[in-house]
């Protein structure tokens, strides 16, 4: 019983930054206000550099997870794509339990933080949120009809990132897009207007 | 006849694969033209959970094109809170699927308070820490009964107050679940440096009769510390230690991985023939 709530506050303390300050500058209290009681000072004595070094590695594993599933809008964003899931994972936030969890969870951050910071070009947001709708229809298959709107021209821009690079151009327009998959193990089918 | 016996002829029975490499997506069209260089492939298991159908579709033509080890992280066997019965039916269900000589997982955990890791932490080198790992073991093969082997993980963080040295708390978790072992060379690399120690004189420690397979990868400098990034070319320091481990261990099978930083495929292929190599030379295969 002590191992699970000592895991649990590990867990924590590796995806958490401000949980991690908060019990590097008191310890004891901390464990002990998760219930630990036994082991709480053995945990006071973890090395804060040693969690931080795992933080990172934990990060890495994420931010390479969340670029498979969001190649585009990764490539689109390029260095700025690893500084921005930086930003998102530092929060405490953790990966879900299903993979593509994680990369929905970001591009919704990206959408909050786009609201007083702009993502540039503009049409990365629409790209993004595409990408996560995509993940959320294919992968975490949660409703069978999945329709949504974007303030950008995905029809033109999708196959223009076929070519390499990252296109040039404010893509202008509106997209209609629709997945529907008939049950659960057949591949959607995808349609974009 | 004795369990160690028992366990040892199981393990003696596995099929010798060779060299092969950890599957990723961007070389799949490639690896299908030259699937004579490459002996096995492991897939990252946990991929294909709930995966979409194209993923799906994928790996039924990987399977028809080579031998598949599924390699888990997110069943979390060193989980204090037991295993998620979910997951496990589906690792079971996927196992089936593939029918594989062995599948592997961790000696960490991944889950623990509703919190997924996504990378396995290491476990506290304690009685308490062999005997999650024990139950949850017993747990997993009670669902499948493929065999399982468990791979040392890198752990920069040591958890305070262990009643054991890390190769003795690997093979008391061995022991107890009757598994073999996938060594990682990089992991035992870092952390025997992080340790400030020598990874041969670790390798002594360890039941090296029960190694399966071995992992090996490049490492890359950190804050001064050596990290297992999966991200460089293997270091001549990591082939000097496949060397020492495929001498001494009856391994059935060596495991290239790269994750970031890909180069052409044909470097990994060298670096694949490389240690296919250094199997024929210590005669684990032909």
């Amino acid at each position: 019983m002590e191992l699970a709530l000592q895991q649990k506050l590990v867990a924590r303390l590796c995806t958490d930054r401000a949980f991690r300050e908060e019990f590097f500058a008191d310890p004891a209290q901390v464990a002990a206000h998760e219930g630990l009681t036994v082991a709480a000072e053995g945990l006071a004595s973890l090395h804060p550099e040693q969690l931080r070094q795992f933080a990172r590695l934990l990060r890495t594993r994420r931010l390479g997870e969340a670029g498979e599933a969001l190649p585009l809008t990764r490539r689109a964003l390029g260095f700025r794509f690893a500084d921005l899931f930086k930003a998102f994972a530092i929060q405490g936030l953790p990966p879900g339990e299903h993979m593509g969890e994680d990369a929905v969870a970001f591009v919704n951050f990206l959408e909050q933080q786009a609201v007083t910071q702009p993502l540039e070009p503009a049409w990365v947001r629409s790209l993004a949120r595409y990408e996560a709708t995509r993940v959320e229809a294919e992968w975490l298959g949660r409703r069978k009809l999945v329709v949504r709107q974007f303030p950008h021209a995905l029809r033109r821009l999708l196959p223009a990132f076929a070519a390499g690079g990252v296109p040039e151009g404010d893509f202008s327009g509106w997209t209609l897009a629709v997945w529907c998959c008939a049950s659960s193990g057949q591949r959607p089918r995808h349609w974009l207007w | 006849m004795g369990r160690k016996t028992e366990i040892t002829n199981l393990l003696a029975n596995l099929p010798r694969l060779g060299a092969g490499l950890a599957y990723r997506e961007p070389f799949r069209a490639e690896l299908l033209q030259k699937q004579p260089e490459v002996d096995f492939l492991e897939i990252y298991g946990d991929r294909y959970i709930d995966a979409p159908p194209a993923r799906m579709e994928e790996l039924a033509v990987l399977s028809e094109h080579f031998t598949l080890v599924p390699h888990f992280t997110r069943l979390s066997l060193g989980s204090a809170e037991g295993l998620d019965p979910d997951y496990l039916e589906k690792v079971r269900l996927l196992i089936k699927r593939l029918n594989p000589p062995w599948w592997s997982e961790h000696i960490g955990f991944t889950r623990a308070g509703g919190v997924t890791l996504g990378q396995p932490a290491p476990l506290p080198f304690s009685k308490e820490g062999v005997e999650v790992m024990s139950r949850n073991i017993v747990t997993a093969r009670r669902a499948i009964a493929t065999p399982l082997i468990l791979e040392n993980v890198f752990a920069p963080l040591v958890w305070p107050g262990g009643e054991m040295d890390p190769a003795q708390f690997i093979g008391e978790v061995l022991g107890y679940g009757g598994c073999g072992l996938l060594l990682d060379v990089a992991n035992l690399q870092a952390n025997a440096a992080g340790l400030g120690g020598d990874a041969a004189a670790f390798l002594d420690r360890l039941p090296l009769d029960r190694v399966v397979q071995v992992h090996f990868s490049g490492c890359h400098e950190s804050k001064g510390r050596s990290v297992e990034s999966r991200s460089q070319p293997v270091a001549e320091s990591v082939w000097q230690l496949l060397d020492a481990v495929v001498a001494r261990a009856p391994v059935r099978c060596l495991c290239l991985e790269r994750d970031d930083n890909l180069p052409p495929l044909g470097d990994l292929l060298w670096e694949v023939e490389r240690a296919r190599a250094l199997g024929r030379q210590h005669k684990r295969w032909n």
